[in-house]
């Protein structure tokens, strides 16, 4: 269970379990966090729950809603994130609201209710987005400890190119002969895509199989000929 | 008719590096240019016989009905009813599965179907299953979640952007087997030669942005069987948390139904 801890000058006021949809944080008696507090506003923020979601919308506060230093109009709530309400924090508590960490069996629930979620503010239209990008934050790119990998073209096409081997994947060659080097957690591999001609390293070719690449490997695709370099 | 020689077809399921069972199973059939792609969930084990009755069932289905109109020449909405049909079948086995047998209880699935016939590909789903296309270089998802996350974008209660920091990525909001009938998204595109069609289940999407997908879509177009083990192989190397399953369709050439000087028009003129 979500729960908020309520502090000021460091000393807690107070526990909070977030277990209502809507739940609101202001001055007005009525608030499910009732903060009498020149500072903060009527209904100064609310916390929507949504799934696993706790979602923290700031409800056009005179001074402000603050997570972790920043402004914040709407976002989603992490686990040991603070929130800054006038001269009051709320230490957000969730162990299941981790980054990355949230990679539970999937569930059937049921579609959501309309009715009970009114979120106020202006720009609650609805992102008219076909597709949204769900990938975890961490696999952006993948964790490298080595260096970084470049190719330099010292014979063909590539002749005096430099290509720096940042992305997951770099193709190479067209004509004869193409391949890929991928960026790996363990190494730079380079593998055939197509054509007859494999790739060769060191003068020998790779075949099919992916080839785990040394500093100073001197590598030949299609008609390009290249040195990868681990910088 | 055989679609083999206008399509290429190749696909791959994997454990990941997490989980202990594989809950996805994957169906596809080159000769009759049909993939199907399911992500079963629910009790130990249960998820594979649901994801495993999903393709099974839809897939047999589909070719018993195609045996029955061998060269007929049929209008696209054919497709839309036999993919409903089909899924619908599978809905209602999967379901009563999961409430006559207590080992079953709870089990469910996603499920995502291309069907092609007659330069056109129907595609047909349930959960949170993707269907992407690459043309021309570019990415595009033809499918919309059915997910609990999909939604709160679209209330507006978050943005796209935050979607990455949501917490409910593991909540679908349809799937087969869960209630005694089923409502299905059914789409139709032509298919164009070039076309990259690529089916997953969320081990893939949640573990490698879509940026990177299209990055190996475009490197590794011409070899489909390198693609399908190179997006696992990116799904593990990001951390492989869930199960991964990737199916990737090229069309090579246009596949008309009706042959001769009509079909050759008709060719022509797409």
């Amino acid at each position: 269970m979500a729960k908020l801890v309520l502090s000021m000058n460091g000393s807690v006021l107070g526990n909070y379990f977030l277990e209502k949809e809507r739940f609101t944080i202001g001055r007005k008696p009525v608030c499910d966090i009732h903060i009498n507090d020149q500072g903060v506003s009527k209904e100064h923020a609310v916390i929507l729950t949504v799934g696993n979601d706790q979602i923290l919308e700031d409800m056009e506060s005179t001074n402000g809603t603050h997570v972790n230093g920043q402004v914040v109009k709407r976002q989603i709530l992490q686990n040991g994130d603070v929130i800054e309400v006038g001269r009051y924090r709320l230490k957000y508590v969730n162990q299941k609201a981790m980054p990355d960490m949230d990679f539970d069996k999937t569930l059937m629930i049921p579609a959501f209710d309309r009715t009970k979620l009114k979120v106020v503010g202006e720009d609650n239209v609805g992102e008219d987005t076909a597709s949204i990008s769900t990938a975890v934050s961490n696999a952006r790119n993948v964790k490298t400890v080595f260096p970084l990998g470049v190719v330099r073209g010292i014979g063909g096409g590539v002749m005096g190119c430099e290509i720096e081997l940042v992305r997951a994947i770099t193709p190479l060659g067209k004509i004869g002969g193409s391949a890929i080097i991928t960026r790996r957690p363990g190494g730079y591999f380079i593998t055939h895509v197509a054509g007859k001609k494999y790739p060769i390293v060191n003068g020998k070719s790779i075949g099919t199989q992916p080839y785990a690449l040394d500093n100073l490997d001197q590598i030949e695709v299609g008609m390009d000929k290249l040195q990868f370099h681990l910088q | 008719m055989k679609l083999k020689h206008a399509l290429t077809i190749s696909s791959a399921s994997d454990a990941g590096l997490v989980r202990n069972f594989n809950e996805d199973s994957v169906v596809a059939d080159d000769d009759f240019g049909l993939v199907v792609l399911a992500d079963g969930m629910g009790g130990y084990k249960a998820g594979d016989v649901a994801s495993g009755m999903a393709t099974m069932i839809i897939g047999n289905e589909l070719k018993e009905k195609f045996a029955k109109n061998v060269g007929k020449s049929n209008g696209v909405d054919l497709e839309t009813a036999m993919l409903r049909d089909a899924v619908s079948r599978a809905n209602q086995a999967i379901y009563h599965a999961a409430h006559n047998k207590t080992q079953f209880q709870g089990m469910g699935t996603t499920v995502v179907i291309t069907l092609f016939r007659d330069n056109v590909v129907t595609i047909a789903h349930a959960g949170d299953s993707r269907l992407y296309r690459l043309r021309n270089d570019k990415l595009e998802q033809l499918t919309i979640d059915h997910s609990l996350l999909q939604e709160q974008v679209q209330l507006g209660l978050i943005s796209a952007e935050d979607a990455r920091v949501s917490h409910n990525r593991n909540l679908v909001t349809r799937a087969l087997g869960v209630n005694q009938t089923i409502a299905v998204d059914i789409r139709q595109e032509r298919a164009l030669p070039g076309d990259i069609y690529l089916l997953c289940s969320d081990g893939l999407n949640d573990m490698v942005d879509d940026m990177d997908i299209e990055l190996a879509m475009v490197a590794i177009k011409e070899n489909i069987p390198l693609l399908v083990q190179q997006l696992v192989t990116m799904a593990n190397d990001n951390g492989g948390h869930d199960n991964i399953s990737v199916a990737a369709i090229k069309v090579e050439k246009p596949f008309p139904l009706r042959t001769g000087f009509f079909a050759r028009w008709f060719g022509a003129a797409s």
